[in-house]
């Protein structure tokens, strides 16, 4: 059993800090996603899990014990690097077989366990062959049977599946997530897709600058980020925010920005009064169509996704919003259009710290 | 545009090889044509005896032996000589080299500019290097052994001296082409071999050592024909038990011939085949020790 529990991490560079005081418990059998731009620390995160960094301050504990002084190799950790690391002289079979070797199983263990993992991730073909003959889809089977073999009870993968075209990536998560059913292992998944993040993770963290920004479920991430930081990094497209601020009449709370006035759920409490905020909106909850409670805006670009299209628009005062509407939109570039935001979906953000204001 | 290209390259290759041409053809001329004027660019009297000469056992017979040349200069001793130095100094400098170059690759010994303070090491002149190694060798190493240990030790002169300054001063070069060899295995190797609980002197025997073997064929190679060509140090600190082939063919002159090109240019072409057949035979680790960059990570 590993549970992994971070106490206070830091981890400095020599002025540069990389990660600044987290902590976080990470459950057993979990999958944990760390999402985050590139230099959040989410890497360095993950290296002084698997011992590759020494932190600066702080502790790790992996199923109950402190790590801090243990070598890598010692942690019972298995890692899927971003590059795969395959070792390049060797055969898919004695990449394979090297964590057993350096632990000394006897051969004939060796071999069967090596077959075994080949099977588990459908190699077992290519075992006779070096890694630059192998392709990238097969290369990343290679480097997840690699990490099984010696069956690890926490699985490291810092970025594993960056190198893979589109389609490939899209299978891979459904094979990493059968893997991780399989196993029942604790998997902490490094990432800065948050597509990846969406769709594997039972919780996700999310990092900027060194610190946790939030920890929840995808949903929760997804519908009710703490910050403005999380609610830009989630969802394609990217948010629309409006500076603006709350004005507290007499039908209830409104934003007014941009030349937006906007109706507030009735949650919002009356001390924002004044205060000056970001209103996010998704692009699915603006709302393109003609009701009296629209602002009038005009559509400057299309872009059909499909299975809808979205388009960009400006507003009067000239703030430019995305809105997810159906494909059969009739809309064009240039035509003027009335659009409106779905008052339960706004999220409020302080305008200075960018911390929600529920 | 391209013909001048080209004809720039034939001249500098006639540059080039005209040196070599000279000594072949040279170590197959008899005496009389070596200084002939107008020089003969083949021998019209083509000989073996340069090389019936130089590959003599024991003194010379005297159908070889000349009317002006009364000792016998055999290649023998000199190649057994250089081919021990050279190969002992150049292992023993790979071997170092390597576990340095590691280490400032990884760990960052030294600091920042370190790897080019080493090339800087190589930028004293030799001769610097050779009177103050042989006021070592001949005067302080044996007077100190005299006084502190009762037993005269000098360096001067002896196989174990001349490895050792051959080692040193090629050191740099090794640090400095293995450094660049080492920094091409990509980290992440290691740290999968590390967290598959392999330690350092395992991840370095199995991992980083085999992807930079022709690397290391390269350098050996390099630092090789370094050390045969080496005539200064050798020269300085050697004489009359320890003859590389460099400091051999200083010694062909006579008093009334002056010096004997034939024997030496024989020589030339004898000593250079060693090192043109090592090249052909690691070309290939050659070609891949210079594109090592292109590695598929």
């Amino acid at each position: 059993m590993a549970g992994i529990a971070l106490k206070n991490l830091v981890k400095s560079f020599g002025n540069y800090t990389a990660v600044s005081e987290i902590s976080l418990d990470i459950r057993d059998g979990e999958f944990l996603i760390m999402v985050g731009p590139s230099g959040c620390g989410k890497t360095t995160t993950l290296n002084m899990i698997s011992g590759l960094e020494t932190p600066t301050s702080g502790e790790i504990c992996i199923g109950g014990t402190v790590v801090n002084d243990l070598e890598p190799g010692e942690r019972g950790l298995g890692m899927v690097f971003q590059d795969l690391a395959l070792f390049p002289h060797m055969t898919v079979f004695e990449n394979i077989a090297f964590g057993l070797r350096v632990r000394k199983v006897p051969a004939a263990e060796i071999t069967r366990r090596v077959v075994a993992a080949a099977e588990t991730m459908l190699i077992k073909p290519l075992l006779g062959k070096l890694p630059k003959q192998c392709s990238g889809g097969e290369s990343q089977r290679v480097a997840l049977a690699r990490t099984i073999v010696t069956n690890p009870t926490v699985f490291l993968m810092d970025e594993p599946l960056s190198s893979l075209d589109a389609k490939l990536r899209v299978d891979m998560r459904t094979e990493l997530k059968r893997l991780h059913e399989q196993l029942k292992a604790t998997f902490i998944y490094v990432t800065h897709d948050q597509a990846e993040a969406m769709t594997m993770a039972d919780r996700i963290v999310v990092m900027s600058k060194g610190r946790i920004e939030q920890l929840g479920t995808p949903l929760e991430i997804y519908n009710h980020p703490m910050t403005q930081f999380v609610a830009g990094f989630f969802g394609t497209p990217t948010m629309n925010f409006v500076e603006g601020v709350v004005e507290i009449g007499a039908a209830g709370a409104r934003f007014c920005g941009a030349g937006l006035e906007q109706t507030l759920p009735a949650s919002v409490c009356a001390d924002l009064c004044g205060r000056n905020v970001v209103l996010g909106v998704r692009s699915e909850h603006v709302i393109i169509d003609g009701v009296a409670a629209s602002a009038a805006g005009t559509a400057r670009l299309l872009q059909p996704l499909g299975d809808a299209t979205l388009v960009h628009f400006d507003t009067e005062a000239g703030k430019s919003l995305v809105a997810k509407v159906a494909p059969s939109t009739e809309l064009a570039p240039g035509l003027p259009l009335k659009f409106r935001f779905v008052p339960e979906h706004c999220h409020l953000f302080d305008a200075t710290n960018g911390r929600r204001h529920s | 545009m391209r013909v001048g290209r080209h004809a720039v390259l034939l001249a500098w290759t006639g540059v080039i090889v005209f040196p070599i041409f000279w000594m072949i053809s040279t170590s197959f001329k008899d005496a009389g044509e070596w200084v002939a004027w107008p020089p003969h660019w083949l021998p019209h009297y083509p000989t073996l005896l340069n090389y019936a000469q130089i590959f003599a056992f024991g003194a010379l017979d005297p159908t070889l032996s000349r009317q002006a040349t009364e000792q016998a200069f055999t290649i023998w001793k000199g190649l057994g000589d250089a081919a021990l130095v050279c190969t002992t100094a150049s292992l023993l400098a790979l071997l170092l080299g390597t576990f340095l170059a590691y280490a400032i690759s990884r760990f960052r010994v030294g600091g920042k500019y370190f790897r080019h303070t080493i090339l800087m090491i190589r930028m004293i002149p030799p001769i610097v290097v050779a009177i103050s190694i042989l006021i070592y060798y001949a005067i302080i190493i044996p007077y100190a052994t005299t006084a502190l240990l009762g037993v005269r030790i000098s360096m001067f002169d002896t196989y174990v001296g001349l490895v050792l300054i051959y080692t040193v001063t090629t050191l740099p070069f090794v640090i400095w082409m293995m450094l660049t060899f080492i920094d091409e295995v990509p980290y992440t190797l290691e740290h999968a071999a590390r967290l598959m609980g392999a330690g350092r002197i395992q991840v370095i025997r199995c991992i980083v050592l085999p992807l930079v073997a022709s690397g290391m064929v390269v350098t050996f190679l390099f630092v090789f024909i370094l050390n045969w060509a080496e005539f200064l140090l050798a020269l300085t600190l050697t004489h009359p038990e320890v003859t590389t082939l460099t400091v051999l063919l200083n010694k062909f002159q006579s008093a009334a011939e002056g010096r004997l090109y034939g024997p030496q240019a024989a020589i030339g072409t004898v000593v250079t085949i060693p090192v043109v057949v090592l090249g052909l035979l690691i070309q290939k680790h050659l070609v891949k020790g210079f594109s090592f960059g292109t590695i598929r990570k």
